[in-house]
């Protein structure tokens, strides 16, 4: 839910409960003091009556006028309440000729000896009327407000929030390394605040990040650079021709440990590469162009081994940077060649949104969970560095496209990709 | 002929002078910008084997300088680092070529040789060892004008045993040049020697002596038979 539509949801509930506790309690107090001012006037009416009463020693005549109504009726004793009480009822009244909401005000009078039973009574039908008028007044005004206070919240709070918006945008559309990262200028302290504290956390981590980046090359130089020697000197080395067959074994030896260490450490480095997002530039790629191309690489080695390869492919194409996509396809041929069966079969398949790369081999399922991890390796005496996967998966995650493995009809390994 | 090796691992610049000096080549070591920059102002070399990082300064600046001069002479950018961008700057500044560290010096060999037959004579099209000529514009190989008929990697493997010829060079060179770095074939080199042994066999049938020979099973050399 967005802030503003929560904001707003919130704001308009308690606005309109104020509002009904408001006019509710208005009305009722209006109510009260109405009631009030009437009892009051039949205060004033029985105080006439009873003064009338002292001085005539008989009851004042009854006249009918618009806003009161009296009545008296006289009691066969003398009554035994001679409290005054207040009532209120629906009861005939005179003026309009029919049923009203009264309040009355019931007394007794004594005139020369006999008791009357003295009952004045005022509409309160005009008072209930202003009521209704207030309570109808009021609604128009919470609406009103509501109304207002919506469009106000929209307008105004949305202005206000422009540089939260502004900010999450910009955020949202950063990537560490590309470019630096652009926040509105605001004077609201808060936002001043926010924008300051990103900027500086965003800076560390730039900064956190040219180091990382500053530090694998370094990596890359500092290890390449013996690796580089040592290959070189075994290379001088092979042109004696006085070799004898052991150091001939020891140089040999030497060799592969060589290779073994310079492309653990360009896989390590790729890893990092990639880890680091250093291949942002993506383009769109003939895969099928790329597949064919990369089989005619690995012709020679499957007629070594003796490998069968058919293929079904159609046109396609994938988004992704190209060097990537080399590695990856690279990647997924070389596994099913190497762990390919002496006159195995390798099978590929592609169309748009998906290569399936299948071989035969070992007769077992290999590890779904550990296949893609750092250094897996099926067989404990395995010559290879184990790094080959889990550079297929790091590069589906940055190109977002995604790697599965199926083992199929006990000796197929199937590597399904998926973009 | 004078090379010119820039390079801060002295090791290394020794190793690259050492395999490369021959009857043709006198190949000199530079080990920090100031030399470098020092012996290209004074002399004309036929290819400069470049390092990007070194003390005193970026190895493109020593580019840089060689294109203000107006310098021919070939550069050859040799780098640990492998990113895009330094390959991409290197060839947009005027270098030939450009190499990764760690490389086998046979595959440096080829590569000065190809800038060196490029510059010399504004692009030698033909390389001729005893009685192979190698046509590098059609990719053929006579030999007494007689046309073998070779498969892309034949003629590719052949070139690269005549650039580094009486060298020996190891398989993983040789895996190297043919399929490049990125396949892991570190177990197997079988597949090699049916490469070079259909070679030989073509060239023995056109009625060539037999250049090649394998020396104590790690490696090949071409040579003139003795």
């Amino acid at each position: 839910m967005k802030l503003l539509t929560r904001y707003n949801r919130i704001n308009l509930f308690s606005t309109v409960i104020i509002f009904l506790l408001a006019s509710a309690a208005f009305a009722l107090l209006l109510r009260f003091l109405v009631i009030n001012q009437v009892d009051e006037d039949l205060r004033i009416e029985q105080n006439e009556i009873t003064s009338y009463i002292q001085k005539y020693n008989r009851l004042p005549e009854v006249i009918k006028v618009r806003d009161q109504q009296t009545e008296y009726i006289p009691l066969e004793k003398t009554p035994d309440n001679l409290h005054d009480y207040f009532q209120t009822s629906k009861s005939y009244y005179h003026h309009y000729d029919e049923e009203e909401l009264l309040r009355q005000l019931n007394f007794n009078v004594n005139v020369g000896g006999i008791w009357y039973h003295a009952k004045v009574s005022k509409s309160l039908e005009g008072t209930d009327n202003l009521i209704q008028s207030v309570v109808i007044i009021t609604v128009i005004t919470i609406l009103l407000i509501l109304a207002a206070t919506f469009l106000i919240n929209r307008i105004v709070l949305y202005r206000l929030w422009q540089p939260f918006y502004s900010t999450l945008n910009a955020i949202s559309n950063f990537k560490l390394g590309k470019g630096a990262l652009n926040l509105p200028e605001t004077n609201i302290d808060e936002f001043a605040l926010m924008n300051k504290t990103l900027k500086q956390a965003i800076t560390k981590a730039e900064e956190d990040y040219i180091v990382l980046r500053e530090f694998t090359e370094n990596a890359s130089h500092e290890l390449q650079t013996p690796l580089a020697v040592i290959r070189s000197k075994l290379d001088l080395l092979i042109q004696d021709e006085h070799l004898t067959a052991l150091q001939s074994n020891a140089v040999q030896d030497s060799y592969d440990a060589i290779q073994k260490l310079s492309r653990l450490n360009q896989s390590l480095l790729l890893l990092a590469k990639i880890e680091n997002r250093q291949f942002n530039e993506t383009s769109v790629i003939d895969i099928k162009k790329m597949v064919e191309g990369k089989m005619n690489q690995f012709r020679e080695l499957w007629q070594g081994k003796n490998i069968t390869v058919t293929t079904e492919l159609e046109e396609a194409t994938i988004t992704m940077h190209i060097s990537l996509a080399d590695v990856l396809l690279n990647n997924l041929l070389s596994n099913a060649t190497k762990h390919n069966s002496e006159n195995g079969l390798i099978h590929i398949q592609l169309k748009q949104g998906m290569l399936g790369i299948s071989n035969t081999g070992g007769l077992q399922a290999l590890n779904e969970q550990l296949l893609f991890t750092r250094f897996y390796k099926a067989e404990a005496a395995n010559e290879n560095h184990g790094l080959g996967l889990s550079i297929v998966k790091q590069i589906c995650e940055v190109s977002g496209c995604s790697i599965e493995y199926r083992f199929e009809n006990a000796q197929i390994h199937l590597f399904v990709l998926k973009w | 002929m004078k090379l010119l090796v820039i390079e801060d691992e002295k090791a290394l610049a020794q190793s690259i002078c050492d395999y490369l000096n021959n009857e043709n080549f006198i190949c000199e070591p530079a080990y920090d910008f100031n030399t470098a920059i020092e012996k290209i102002s004074l002399y004309d070399y036929a290819c400069i084997i470049l390092d990007i990082t070194l003390p005193g300064g970026n190895g493109l600046e020593i580019l840089k300088e060689l294109k203000k001069a107006n310098k021919a002479d070939g550069v050859l950018i040799i780098s640990a680092k492998n990113a895009l961008d330094d390959k991409v700057s290197g060839l947009k500044a005027g270098a030939d070529d450009y190499l990764t560290k760690p490389f086998h010096l046979p595959e440096l060999g080829a590569r000065v040789a190809a800038i060196i037959r490029r510059k010399s004579f504004g692009g030698m099209n033909a390389v001729q060892f005893d009685e192979l000529l190698l046509d590098l514009q059609d990719k053929t190989v006579k030999v007494n004008n007689q046309v073998i008929d070779l498969t892309k990697k034949e003629y590719e493997l052949l070139l690269y045993f005549i650039s580094n010829k009486n060298k020996v060079i190891s398989k993983g060179a040789i895996a190297e040049h043919l399929w490049g770095d990125n396949m892991d074939l570190a177990d197997n080199y079988d597949f090699i020697y049916t490469h070079i042994k259909n070679l030989r066999k073509k060239l023995l049938q056109a009625g060539s002596p037999d250049y090649i020979n394998s020396i104590y099973g790690m490696g090949y050399k071409l040579s003139l038979p003795r």
